[in-house]
């Protein structure tokens, strides 16, 4: 078998939700030894959301733990007592990289905050997580998905082409924040991992609100310094993102003077699309509302998947606005096996979404599905950090670790 | 411009990275690269323009176009900080060569063409390999390498409404929203992080590797729950607005003013009962319609209507941050001004002011995360060809008299 690319990783991961799950699994899936710690009795909070089969609630059958858990080990341990903390502290003395969603005086009130961590393990990486970051005047602020994405910019700018001011900006739909989060600490900690020397281990300290202020960069930039306001109040020509058509919508991008010539004979070169003023950019820029009507009437009359595929093969940018349903069916994902069935032994097999990077030598693969509450545990003591089967029972008799399961 | 010295080595210093990329994803990626520690040389062509480097203002701002210098588009400057530039025409077999030889000495090449572009100019992945056996190349493209629809087009937006995330995004009876360029950002952390776990590879094996990365499918790998949700359930999910599923209140609430707006998000009864202190309407913490999570949830829309009542009558920042202090969490949705402005940005140094290749300086966002004692310094993005010099002189080894050969030739452009 060949190595992994995060082979020998040793990670702790302290969080729930799906920021510091994400991040974990992102490395688990290239083969770090992931190992999940939850507070019995309920575990991650991930297991109390949704979507569950028949909208049953149980806490081993949430599609959003199962789908951001895989191939990790769970270890149900309540640090509040003497012996569950003192067997956390030994974990993350074992780890390599240790990822914590919590708020950082939760660590801290265990005698585990970063400086202490530091001292007893010089090697570690804490990847933290915080709404608003470690530092900085609302570093103990709170924050959710949702204020996260409107704290850091990209509320304001949706829903796009939005007439009505009185309306609020709205968030993108699941978890953006968390999962853009994730993304962001898994990069950082990759690198770190990449560029780590003996002992040098550091603090990564991710903030929420930059996550998402990262993604519209270029847009506070233009901003501030050349008068654009970006704003989801309309500010750009109809043909440029959403159409309806007869039976759903698409989206249409067009940059290049040739896609524009693409759309036009799409269209079948109608007379007011035709004259050489539309084949300079900054003239359609200025003045494509003029027909943008005239473009929308034409797509209300197509059907989304001709004009998708009509649109591709005239060499510009539209694709058809796809749900749930019509992304597990895509050819295209399903020609490149996208998709990765997992089982698992209390919700079945389902289809995960799997990852947008095809690695020819180290592919991401699946090992073992989202753990049950503790399923590990006594691996994890035993076999991890050298507890006696005495050690091990005293644990679980006070209520320090669980299991799933009968005892 | 230089920020606090730092104490330790940047992680990826010593990687050096080719970068073929244009636009947006496949440069901010490479930039995330650059500014981890690795060199990354930006290769360029005066023939086929970074779009960015000939872009517009949109919208405009003036009466007449406001036409953009080659190094004067914000967006461009946004999207290559920390490079190199070097100017190549890769049309010419000694302008290919020259390429080749600069990845013979690199650790990663990244380029965004076309599925099929690079192998039909002599420089697929099969090509370089043997230039360079222990190359890591990461190809992006809008729908991936393989597939029937591996040769259509895609933008951001594009990308966003195939891999299902648009039609879950907007008001429940309002039409799908569509991305911006956050899409993109999005892929260039995703693609990063590929390269970064392909360099880890490569040093536990020696081998290099090829990666086709798709941006569509990196748009759907972030909505996983939503996938299980029809395959569980065969409900379709839909838009929601701001709304979640157990949390109430938790949405958008208009602040005095115009085009004000406030987000707050109540998980406890804590916290329910601080959001109805400073309201001044203590009552409706133990009113039977709002007592617990799964009331205020089934009364939802009469508990919204109080909020807004409330919250029109205040200033949008003095109550977000009244809220923060009692420990609810709120926070203004905030537009780019109000970014820029933001006191605890910048008490965290995330604006950083770099030198503008024009003159004068700008201020550009730094990287998203805090490594400690291990910040960057920020360089502003390459002028075009503006490191030719360096890297044909200094990193390929040619002489002052053949670069000015290649020059005078146009394969340096």
């Amino acid at each position: 078998m060949a190595a992994e690319a995060f082979e020998g990783v040793k990670v702790v991961e302290f969080a729930g939700m799906v920021s510091g799950p994400y991040c974990g699994k992102l490395l688990a899936d290239m083969g770090a030894h992931v190992v999940k710690v939850e507070e019995p009795p309920d575990g991650d909070p991930a297991r109390k959301r949704g979507p569950f089969a028949d909208d049953e609630p149980h806490p081993e059958r949430s599609g959003l733990f199962l789908y951001l858990n895989t191939n990790k080990r769970s270890l149900a341990l309540d640090a509040a007592q003497p012996g569950g903390r003192e067997a956390l502290a030994r974990l993350i003395d074992w780890a390599d990289v240790l990822i914590d969603n919590h708020a950082p005086v939760t660590l801290d009130a265990l005698g585990l905050g970063w400086e202490m961590l530091h001292e007893r393990n010089p090697g570690l990486f804490l990847t933290s997580i915080t709404p608003y970051g470690r530092t900085g005047p609302r570093a103990a602020c709170k924050g959710t998905d949702m204020t996260g994405y409107h704290a850091g910019g990209l509320g304001t700018l949706l829903p796009p082409r939005s007439t009505d001011v009185s309306r609020a900006p709205v968030k993108a739909g699941g978890y953006p924040t968390g999962y853009h989060a994730g993304l962001t600490a898994a990069l950082a900690t990759a690198a770190a991992l990449f560029g780590r020397r003996e002992g040098d281990g550091c603090l990564i300290d991710v903030s929420e609100q930059e996550s998402i202020l990262s993604l519209v960069r270029g847009f506070v930039a233009q901003t501030v310094h050349q008068r654009v306001t970006w704003s989801r109040v309309p500010d750009r020509p109809p043909a440029f993102g959403r159409m309806e058509c007869s039976d759903g919508y698409v989206v249409s991008h067009l940059v290049e003077d040739h896609h524009w010539r693409g759309l036009v004979e799409l269209m079948g070169n109608p007379d007011w699309a035709s004259g050489d003023e539309w084949k300079d950019y900054a003239y359609r820029c200025g003045h494509l509302f003029e027909i943008g009507h005239k473009i929308d009437d034409w797509a209300r009359r197509q059907k989304k998947e001709d004009f998708h595929h009509k649109g591709a093969a005239r060499g510009f940018a539209v694709g058809s606005v796809y749900n749930a349903e019509e992304v597990l069916n895509y050819r295209q994902y399903r020609a490149r096996d996208y998709f990765v069935e997992i089982e698992h032994p209390e919700a079945g097999t389902l289809r995960h979404a799997g990852w947008p990077y095809k690695m020819s030598a180290s592919p991401p693969r699946i090992q073992r599905p989202a753990p049950l509450l503790g399923r590990h545990s006594v691996e994890i003591l035993r076999d991890l950090l050298g507890y006696s089967d005495d050690d091990y029972r005293r644990l679980r008799r006070s209520g320090a670790v669980w299991k799933e399961g009968p005892s | 411009m230089t920020r606090r010295p730092r104490r330790r080595a940047l992680p990826l210093e010593g990687v050096r990275v080719v970068d073929m990329t244009w636009v947006w994803a496949g440069p901010c990626a490479c930039m995330f690269l650059a500014m981890l520690g690795a060199e990354v040389i930006k290769v360029e062509s005066r023939d086929r323009l970074d779009f960015f480097r000939r872009y517009v203002i949109w919208p405009l701002a003036d009466a007449a176009p406001t036409e953009l210098s080659t190094d004067g588009s914000m967006m461009f400057l946004s999207a290559n900080l920390n490079k190199l530039g070097v100017t190549l025409n890769l049309g010419r077999p000694e302008g290919k060569d020259l390429l080749k030889q600069l990845i013979a000495v690199s650790d990663v090449v990244v380029e965004n063409m076309r599925p099929g572009a690079m192998a039909r100019m002599g420089l697929g992945y099969e090509d370089l390999r043997r230039v360079n056996p222990a190359i890591i190349m990461l190809s992006s493209s809008a729908r991936g390498g393989s597939g029937p629809e591996s040769r259509y087009a895609g933008y951001a937006a594009v990308n966003h409404a195939i891999g299902g995330a648009a039609h879950i995004t907007g008001y429940p009876d309002g039409p799908p929203g569509y991305a911006l360029g956050d899409v993109d950002l999005m892929n260039a952390t995703t693609s990063a992080f590929a390269i970064v776990a392909a360099l880890r590879y490569r040093d536990l094996t020696g081998e290099g590797q090829f990666i086709d990365y798709s941006q569509s499918e990196g748009v759907t790998s972030l909505i996983g729950e939503v996938l299980l949700e029809y395959q569980m359930t065969g409900r379709i999910p839909g838009r929601k607005g701001n709304s979640d599923e157990l949390m109430a209140p938790h949405s958008v609430y208009p602040c005095w003013g115009v085009d004000r707006w406030l987000a707050i998000a109540v998980e406890t009864d804590d916290e329910f009962a601080a959001l109805c202190g400073l309201m001044e309407m203590p009552e409706l913490a133990t009113d039977p319609r709002f007592a617990t999570a799964a009331a205020r949830k089934r009364n939802e829309a009469a508990l919204d209507e109080t909020i807004a009542g409330w919250t029109r009558q205040q200033d949008r920042d003095y109550v977000a941050n009244r809220l923060c202090t009692a420990g609810v969490a709120a926070a203004p949705s905030r537009d780019a001004q109000d970014l820029f402005r933001d006191p605890h940005l910048r008490a965290r140094d995330v604006f950083v002011e770099v030198e503008h290749p024009e003159g004068g300086s700008h201020d550009v966002v730094g990287l998203p995360w805090k490594m400690s004692d291990c910040e960057p310094a920020i360089r502003r993005a390459p002028r075009l060809g503006e490191h030719n010099d360096y890297v044909f002189r200094d990193v390929l080894g040619l002489e002052p008299a053949e670069i000015e050969r290649l020059r005078r030739e146009g394969v340096i452009e």
